[in-house]
C-alpha cells in the first residue's frame, strides 16, 4: 500500500482555482499636474502589510513534525494562519484532528476532499465522516536561516 | 437597535481556542496566585462548582483528571479581548466596549429582521474567525439588551441571537420568569429591600410607576423600570450598583500621541477608578488600560490598543493600580497616533470584606489607613486634590501561576504548535524530554569524573 501512495503528495496539482490574488497594476488615472516629487515619496516596505491582510484575525504557530518538508514548511517554521479565509482546494490548512492540531494541505485524493502531507509514510486522511474542525489557513511560512 | 454581544464563559473559551483537547471537558480558571476558581465552562457548571471555590479544595479532582485548572492567563485574554473589539469596529457603526467580554453595538437604523441578521452573522463570524462562542441581546435599551444576552445564553431555542422589544408578549413572559435580582443594576441588598415591597420579579418592576420608584428607591432605580418598558434613558456609565468591573475613561480637550501626557491621564483616570474602588469595598483582580484614536478622523492612521495588567493579589491600593498603569502604557504605546480617548479598567472585583489574606499570598504593601486619609481629604477639598506621583518600580510582579497556559498571541516563545502529522508533536516533545534527559546525564558524568578526578589528585599527592 505505501508504494502506491508515494506519489500522491506531487501528483495533485497545486489548484484547479485561480490565484487568490489578483496581480496588483499599476496606478492609472492621476489627474491634474503631477507633483515632480510624489516619485521620491519616502516609503518603507512593511513586512506586516504584505503578509498579514487580516490583523484581528491573525494568529501564528510553529510547525513541528517533517512530513510537510514537500511544501516547503519545515520543523519550527512560523506559520502565518489568517482564520479569516475560506479554504479551498489547494490551501494550506490548520485542523482540529482528533484534539490534534494539525497542518496539511487540502486537496482531493481519488475525488474526495483529503488532509494531505507532502510525505510518502504518512497517507492521506480523509475528511468524509468525521469531526474534523478547521482553524485557519496558512497565508505564509517564514524559515529563519539565522538565529 | 442596542445589542449586547458577550462571550460564553470568555476565559474557559480563550483557553479553549489554542487548546482542542480542553473541549468538552470541565474547565475552570483560576484567580491570581492561583488562589480560586473565577471562571468555569458549562460542564464545569454542572458539576456544581460554585465560582470563588479555593484551588486547594479541588485539587484531588484536578489531580485525578476529572477537571482542568489554568492559571489565569490575562495577557492571552486581553489580547483576544482586543481582537474581539476590533472585528466588532469592522462590522458595526459604533461599538463601546462594557467589560473584558461585554460589547454594545449600536445599530441604528435597522428593522427587526435585519438586526436579528446581523446578530447571527456576527456570531457565525467572532466563532469562524476568532474562535469564540458569543451571544447577542437585542433590544432598544441597554438593561433589555443585558437581559436579551441573558436569555440567549440560557434558552438554547434562541440559538444565540434573541430580540426582546418593549411592548410584546415574548418580553413579558421573559420578565414575568426572571428574578429582579437579575436586572442590571439590580443588586443582592437592593432585591431584598425591593422585595419586601413585593416586587419580585423584572415584569414587578416593570410595571412599578417610575415616580413611586423614584421617590421611594432612587432615580437610577426609575430609570431601571422606564428602560425595561423600552425606554432608553440609560447612559452606558451611569449604572451604579453591582459593579463587575470600574471603569473611568474620558475624551481628551486636545488628541496626543505624547506618551508622557497619555500616561498622565490615565494616571488620573486609574486614580478615580481606584477612589470608586474603596467606595464600593471592592478588590480588583486586574487592569486594563486603553487607548482610542479619533475614528472620525481617516486621515490619521487609526490604533485601539488596550493591555491588561494582572495585580499580584486583589488589591485597593492607588500605588499598585498606578504601577500597573506604567507597565500596561509601554506594552501599548505606540509612537506615531494621535490619542482622543483614554482609559483604565478595574477588573475581576472581589468583595474587601469577603477576601481574606491567606498566608500562602504575597504581602501587599497596602495601606488601609493612608487610601482612607487620601479619600477623605479628595472627598473634603475636590478631587484630585491630593494625587500620587510617581510610584517607585521595584515591586516585582511575581505572580504564582503553575497552570498558566502558553501566551499564544503575545510572545514569540509560547506560540500554538501545529503537528504536520498525527503524533508529530508527541512525537518532538519526547524528542526533546530525550535531548534534555541525555543532556542533563552527560553534565552528571562529567561532573562526578571532574570529583572523582579532584579525589585521585588528591590521593596522588
Amino acid at each position: 500500500m505505501p508504494s502506491q501512495l508515494a506519489p500522491v503528495a506531487t501528483a495533485l496539482p497545486l489548484t484547479s482555482q485561480p490565484l487568490p490574488f489578483p496581480p496588483q497594476t499599476g496606478r492609472a488615472g492621476i489627474s491634474g499636474f503631477p507633483s515632480p516629487a510624489q516619485d521620491y515619496e519616502p516609503r518603507t516596505l512593511d513586512l506586516n502589510a504584505r503578509l498579514i491582510k487580516h490583523p484581528t484575525q491573525t494568529f501564528y504557530l510553529t510547525a513541528t513534525g517533517d512530513s510537510m518538508e514537500g511544501w516547503g514548511i519545515f520543523e519550527g517554521d512560523l506559520l502565518v494562519v489568517d482564520r479569516s479565509v475560506t479554504p479551498r482546494l489547494g490551501h494550506i490548512l490548520v485542523a482540529m484532528f482528533d484534539e490534534e492540531v494539525l497542518i496539511k494541505r487540502y486537496a482531493l485524493y481519488r475525488g474526495t476532499p483529503h488532509l494531505c502531507s507532502a510525505h510518502p509514510h504518512y497517507p492521506p486522511l480523509p475528511l468524509e465522516g468525521t469531526d474534523c474542525q478547521l482553524w485557519g489557513v496558512v497565508r505564509a511560512v517564514i524559515h529563519e536561516y539565522l538565529p | 437597535m442596542i445589542g449586547l454581544v458577550d462571550a460564553n464563559n470568555f476565559y474557559v473559551s480563550c483557553e479553549r481556542v489554542f487548546n482542542p483537547a480542553l473541549e468538552g471537558k470541565p474547565v475552570g480558571v483560576m484567580s491570581n496566585n492561583d488562589g480560586c476558581v473565577i471562571a468555569r465552562s458549562e460542564e464545569m457548571k454542572a458539576m456544581e462548582i460554585a465560582m470563588g471555590t479555593p484551588a486547594y479544595q479541588l485539587e484531588g479532582l484536578r489531580r485525578r483528571g476529572a477537571i482542568h485548572l489554568l492559571s489565569s492567563n490575562y495577557e492571552l485574554y486581553g489580547d483576544m479581548s482586543a481582537r474581539l473589539a476590533q472585528l466588532l469596529r469592522d462590522a458595526c457603526p459604533e461599538v463601546a466596549p462594557y467589560s473584558i467580554d461585554e460589547m454594545f453595538i449600536y445599530l441604528d437604523g435597522f428593522d427587526d429582521a435585519q438586526c436579528q441578521a446581523i446578530g447571527a452573522a456576527l456570531r457565525r463570524r467572532i466563532r469562524r474567525h476568532l474562535g469564540l462562542p458569543v451571544c447577542v441581546g437585542l433590544a432598544p435599551t441597554h438593561t433589555l439588551a443585558k437581559l436579551a444576552n441573558h436569555v440567549a445564553k440560557k434558552q438554547p431555542h434562541y440559538e444565540g441571537v434573541c430580540l426582546l422589544h418593549g411592548e410584546s408578549l415574548t418580553t413579558q413572559v421573559v420578565l414575568r420568569q426572571l428574578a429582579v435580582s437579575e436586572v442590571w443594576g439590580v443588586g443582592r441588598r437592593l432585591a431584598e429591600r425591593l422585595a419586601v415591597s413585593g416586587i419580585r420579579t423584572a415584569w414587578d418592576l416593570r410595571e412599578c410607576d417610575p415616580k413611586q420608584l423614584r421617590k421611594r428607591f432612587s432615580v437610577v432605580l426609575a430609570r431601571t423600570a422606564l428602560e425595561l418598558r423600552g425606554t432608553p434613558c440609560l447612559e452606558m456609565n451611569a449604572v451604579e450598583q453591582p459593579r463587575q468591573r470600574i471603569m473611568t475613561s474620558r475624551s481628551f480637550g486636545q488628541s496626543t500621541g505624547v506618551k508622557e501626557e497619555l500616561h498622565a491621564a490615565l494616571r488620573r483616570h486609574a486614580q478615580r477608578s481606584a477612589e470608586k474602588l474603596r467606595q464600593q469595598g471592592s478588590l480588583a483582580r486586574a487592569v486594563m488600560l486603553f487607548l482610542n484614536t479619533n475614528r472620525h478622523r481617516k486621515d490619521q492612521p487609526q490604533l485601539s490598543p488596550s493591555a491588561m495588567i494582572p495585580l499580584a493579589a486583589p488589591t485597593d491600593d492607588t500605588r499598585l493600580i498606578l504601577e500597573a498603569v506604567r507597565e500596561g502604557l509601554d506594552q501599548m504605546y505606540r509612537p506615531g497616533y494621535t490619542f482622543m480617548k483614554a482609559g483604565v479598567m478595574l477588573l475581576d472585583l472581589v468583595d474587601a470584606q469577603q477576601y481574606q489574606l491567606s498566608l500562602l499570598q504575597p504581602t501587599t504593601k497596602a495601606h488601609p489607613q493612608l487610601m482612607k486619609t487620601v479619600d477623605a481629604i479628595n472627598q473634603k477639598m475636590g478631587q484630585g486634590t491630593l494625587r500620587f506621583g510617581m510610584t517607585d518600580a521595584d515591586a516585582p510582579w511575581q505572580l504564582r501561576c503553575a497552570h498558566r497556559s502558553r501566551r499564544y498571541t503575545t510572545c514569540w516563545e509560547e506560540l500554538m504548535e501545529a503537528g504536520t502529522h498525527p503524533g508529530a508533536i508527541a512525537d518532538a516533545r519526547a524528542r526533546r524530554e530525550k535531548q534534555r534527559l541525555a543532556g542533563g546525564k552527560r553534565l552528571a558524568k562529567t561532573r562526578a569524573n571532574g570529583f572523582t578526578d579532584h579525589g585521585n589528585e588528591y590521593q596522588q599527592r
